[in-house]
């Protein structure tokens, strides 16, 4: 066993120094222009400088949110009026105006979020499309803003008695702004906040289950990302002098979409050099296409915008990210794999009372911790979960057994919060938490895991279960982007969980993706996450498939662990022996309706649970008496 | 009460249209769950086409047929360039993708046929009034086109077997390539459908309305608004959310102010999907766990 050390952080190390080159060869390739080129070529690279900040705000909201706006130019144009308004109606200087322009923008961003967000999808990407439209419509009506001719007279920002009024100047005014912009939205990323909403990404229920609160950090990137488009629209309006309604204008929009997606979602610097070499193609077709079709006027270069978009989208989906951790790998050629022999995993012979994960604060044995009551769920005519009705105190192991259909899991689905019940009340530690979301249900003390697994299917082992660890830390957006705060509490959030797989014996696959692992592993880091959370109650939907005869022995033996540490468990499985034999309690749902409930002695002598489970036929009255039996 | 008369009567053949350009947002989306950003772009195509090909000497009916059967080629083409090839069509790339095709013709339309806009022949010039509402005869043909066009979608979906097999792969996409019907084939209908009906709202609503390069945007995100209100895999939903939007807009202009028309749609939008839960809608039903 100890002849594989353990790879610690070897995978997210590597992609961290791999943003790092990308970040210092942009930043090179950025400095390195001016030197070398004429001053329309610098003109093309302000522009490009400013757009790609917006770009920059775009990508982190489809890499990290995964939504796409088609309206991150209104927000952009927000951006640019407000510093319009104040430097020239109100005299303000450029830089407390664009402190407030980006404020006002942040706002407005919240407040169109906070509805639009409950949207998904196809209907959030062109409720945003509308929100430009919208934008527009406001900017050309509103006589204040000089309707469709716009503000006029704004000047280049004069600082310490120096006038950025040359491209050169001006780009190189920009350059730090973006570097900044670069750096925090790094920081973000690879954040607590950025490996929760990776998971949002990868499976929303999931990470609900986790706690995390996926609506209030969509957000938040929501309003982020508008924040990134106003600090270029406050530069824009600078840099041109004059701001019109164009500035909100849907090709606008589409152009940031282009660099971002160019660049590669999610990646930072690729919005960077999407946007130069979007601004370079602009100016190009701009140049080129009225040579060769004369009289060819107006936004032209969107042939080509159309044409790029859906090609980078056929054939490199990845963008230029892609293309370049791509080369990097061939480079370094294939590292080999840690080979993929499925060992059993062999715990600690620890034991079966000695408990696990106890804690201070921790509900004594015995106190109720879950209620529910007169659950119920149809599907139309199918009434899938009838009146169901159970309490779980704190220390015992509850098992929920019975034939395929029975209701087992959408009953654990109602409790959890991922399916809102018909009727009925679930109490969690005396919070109501039927019908809300699966993350109010975390943060009352309780998680579960998934019958088909909902694994993080684009992070590792490890990376799993650090998002286990989402409510037992707290850094938020600003102390991520500051990185300092943050590192610290991110070095014991990887201690705790390294620990936990390790417990899991899952240790010398932490930094494997997880979607890699066997299936009886992918089941165990499913706990491990789970577990991480340090819940009150633990919820399991057939742990015990895919895994071996040992593995279920050890996975029985780590329950009954909890257990004693204080942890209530409810599990859903078919394996009725390991069941009878591990669990305090066992109740039997059959079409729904619990037909018994009792301790293991109790419902394996039960008539009815018999008869679910041989199809014996009882006579009417005998089931039914069996089934009043079985119901204290 | 005249005047409620003749706005409600504006917004209707209004309304006609937007339910022809959700008519094509419904056919692909139930087929595929794509939102085919670009199908404005195929009213606005056919509109210009129709123009041109009236300016260039062609009879006004033939110039219509040649812009309808044009259209329903580009999105045929379309359907097989960009849409075929893409083995995992998530949402995002969807989106992406029917944005650059949107964006490509959105520019081929401006380098062919320049940045104004103009207004198609109309099939009957002219106009009458009744009872102090006055009516022009295009009115009356785009409310007649539009529901004959709607109602033989209606008919090919419910009584026609490649209609029904169409519905299929909506609601059991495995089900239905267990009993042989191919999802490329209904794909591919689906967008010849989108095209053809897309392109006849088009040709309608230019002598009235305009076409420009850009025309296009606003009708398309008009017609998702409408396909949306009527539960985005409904027909019918469609045309009566066409009819409610169009309404809507003018009673807006008429009675509140005419530049808050375009906002109107873009509220609906939010108000609807956010008052009314998902579970309306047969594609979003909670996610199996």
């Amino acid at each position: 066993m100890t002849r594989r050390l353990p790879r610690i952080g070897a995978h997210r190390r590597r992609s961290r120094r791999g943003d790092v080159i990308g970040i210092a060869v942009v930043a090179l390739l950025m400095l390195a222009l001016p030197l070398v080129a004429s001053s329309s070529v610098i003109n093309v690279g302000v522009y490009a400088l400013i757009y790609a900040l917006a770009a920059l705000g775009l990508s982190l909201l489809m890499g990290l949110a995964g939504q796409v706006s088609l309206g991150q130019a209104g927000f952009f144009a927000i951006g640019a009026y407000t510093q319009a308004v104040l430097v020239t109606k109100y005299e303000w200087s450029g830089l407390p105006a664009s402190v407030l322009a980006v404020a006002v923008t942040m706002t407005a961003a919240l407040l169109v979020g906070l509805p639009l967000l409950r949207l998904r999808g196809h209907y959030l990407a062109l409720a945003t499309l509308g929100f430009g439209v919208i934008v527009t419509v406001l900017a050309t009506e509103s006589d204040f803003l000089g309707a469709t001719s716009g503000i006029f007279g704004i000047t280049k920002p004069e600082m310490n008695g120096r006038t950025y009024n040359s491209p050169t100047e001006y780009y190189l005014l920009l350059v730090p702004v973006v570097l900044l912009g670069l750096w925090l939205a790094r920081n973000i990323v690879e954040s607590r906040i950025g490996r929760a909403l990776g998971a949002v990404n990868d499976s929303e229920v999931a990470a609900e289950s986790l706690g995390v609160d996926t609506f209030r950090l969509r957000v938040q990137v929501f309003v982020l990302s508008a924040a990134y488009a106003s600090v270029a629209g406050t530069a824009f309006a600078h840099w041109l002098g004059v701001i019109n309604p164009n500035a909100a204008n849907f090709p606008l929009s589409v152009k940031f979409l282009l660099m971002a997606v160019l660049g590669g979602v999610g990646s930072v610097y690729g919005a960077v050099v999407g946007a130069f070499a979007v601004e370079g193609l602009d100016d190009g077709l701009r140049r080129l296409i009225p040579e060769l079709l004369p009289g060819a006027v107006g936004e032209v270069q969107l042939i080509g915008f159309g044409i790029l978009l859906t090609t980078i989208m056929i054939f490199l989906p990845g963008g230029l990210h892609q293309l370049w951790t791509g080369a990097r790998r061939r480079m370094a050629g294939s590292a080999p794999e840690p080979d993929d022999d499925e060992e059993e995993i062999h715990l600690e012979p620890v034991a079966d009372d000695v408990p696990l994960l106890a804690r201070e604060g921790r509900p004594a044995p015995g106190t109720p911790l879950l209620e529910v009551r007169g659950l119920t769920k149809r599907f139309g005519g199918v009434t899938a979960v009838d009146d169901f009705d159970l309490t779980v105190a704190a220390g015992e192991i509850v098992a929920l057994i019975g034939p395929n259909g029975a209701g087992k899991t959408t009953a654990f689905n109602m409790i959890s919060g991922a399916v809102t019940p018909t009727a009925g009340e679930v109490t969690m530690a005396g919070t109501r938490v039927e019908g809300r979301k699966p993350h109010v249900f975390a943060r009352a003390g309780a998680t579960r895991t998934f019958q088909n697994l909902q694994i993080f299917a684009s992070a590792t082992v490890l990376g799993n279960v650090m998002v286990g660890r989402h409510l037992r830390s707290r850094s938020g957006m600003l102390g991520a982007a500051l990185v300092l705060p943050a590192r610290r509490e991110e070095r014991a959030v990887e201690e705790s969980a390294r620990e936990l797989l390790d417990l899991l014996g899952l240790g010398e696959d932490a930094d494997r993706l997880a979607v890699d692992l066997p299936f009886g592993r992918q089941r165990l880091v499913e706990i491990a996450r789970a577990l991480a959370l340090d819940p009150d109650l633990l919820l399991l939907d057939e742990p015990m498939a895919g895994l071996s005869g040992t593995e279920r022995r050890e996975l029985a033996r780590l329950l009954r662990r909890l257990r004693a540490g204080g942890m209530a468990i409810v599990l859903v499985e078919h394996d009725v022996e390991a069941v009878l034999a591990l669990a305090d309690r066992v109740a039997v749902l059959e079409d729904g309706v619990r037909i018994a409930l009792g301790t293991p002695d109790e419902v394996r002598h039960d008539p009815a649970v018999l008869a679910a489970y041989l199809g014996v036929e009882p006579e009417d009255e005998a089931a039914t008496a069996g089934a009043e039996a079985g119901t204290p | 009460m005249t005047d409620l008369l003749q706005l409600l009567f504006a917004g209707l053949s209004q309304g006609a249209v937007y339910a022809l350009v959700a008519i094509g947002f419904v056919a692909i989306f139930t087929v595929s769950g794509v939102i085919n950003l670009a199908q404005g772009e195929f009213a606005a195509l056919a509109g210009l086409v129709a123009i041109s090909a009236v300016g260039s000497g062609l009879p006004l009916l033939a110039a219509v047929v040649l812009a309808v059967v044009s259209v329903a080629l580009v999105a045929v083409i379309m359907e097989r360039l960009v849409i075929f090839p893409v083995k995992r069509m998530t949402t995002l790339v969807s989106l992406i993708l029917t944005l650059g095709v949107s964006t490509g013709l959105k520019a081929l339309m401006l380098l062919v046929y320049g940045p104004n806009a103009e207004g198609l022949t109309p099939l009957t010039p002219g106009g009458f009034s009744l009872g102090g509402v006055s009516i022009r005869y295009q009115e009356l043909w785009i409310l007649l086109i539009a529901g004959v066009v709607s109602l033989a979608v209606y008919w090919f979906y419910e009584r026609t077997l490649a209609g029904k097999s169409l519905r299929a792969c909506a609601e059991q996409p495995v089900a239905a390539r267990l009993v042989g019907i191919s999802l490329t084939k209904a794909s591919l209908l689906s967008f010849l459908i989108a095209g053809t009906v897309g392109a006849i709202a088009g040709v309608l609503a230019s002598p009235l309305y305009f076409t420009s390069w850009e025309s296009g945007l606003t009708l398309g995100l008009k017609g998702f608004v409408a396909a949306t209100l009527g539960g985005l895999i409904s027909v019918r939903g469609a045309v009566l959310g066409g009819l409610l939007l169009g309404v809507l807009e003018t009673l807006t202009a008429g009675y509140i102010s005419t530049g808050l028309r375009d906002a109107v749609a873009f509220l609906l939008l939010i108000i609807v999907l956010v008052a009314r839960p998902a579970g309306i809608f047969g594609r979003t039903a909670e996610a199996r766990v």
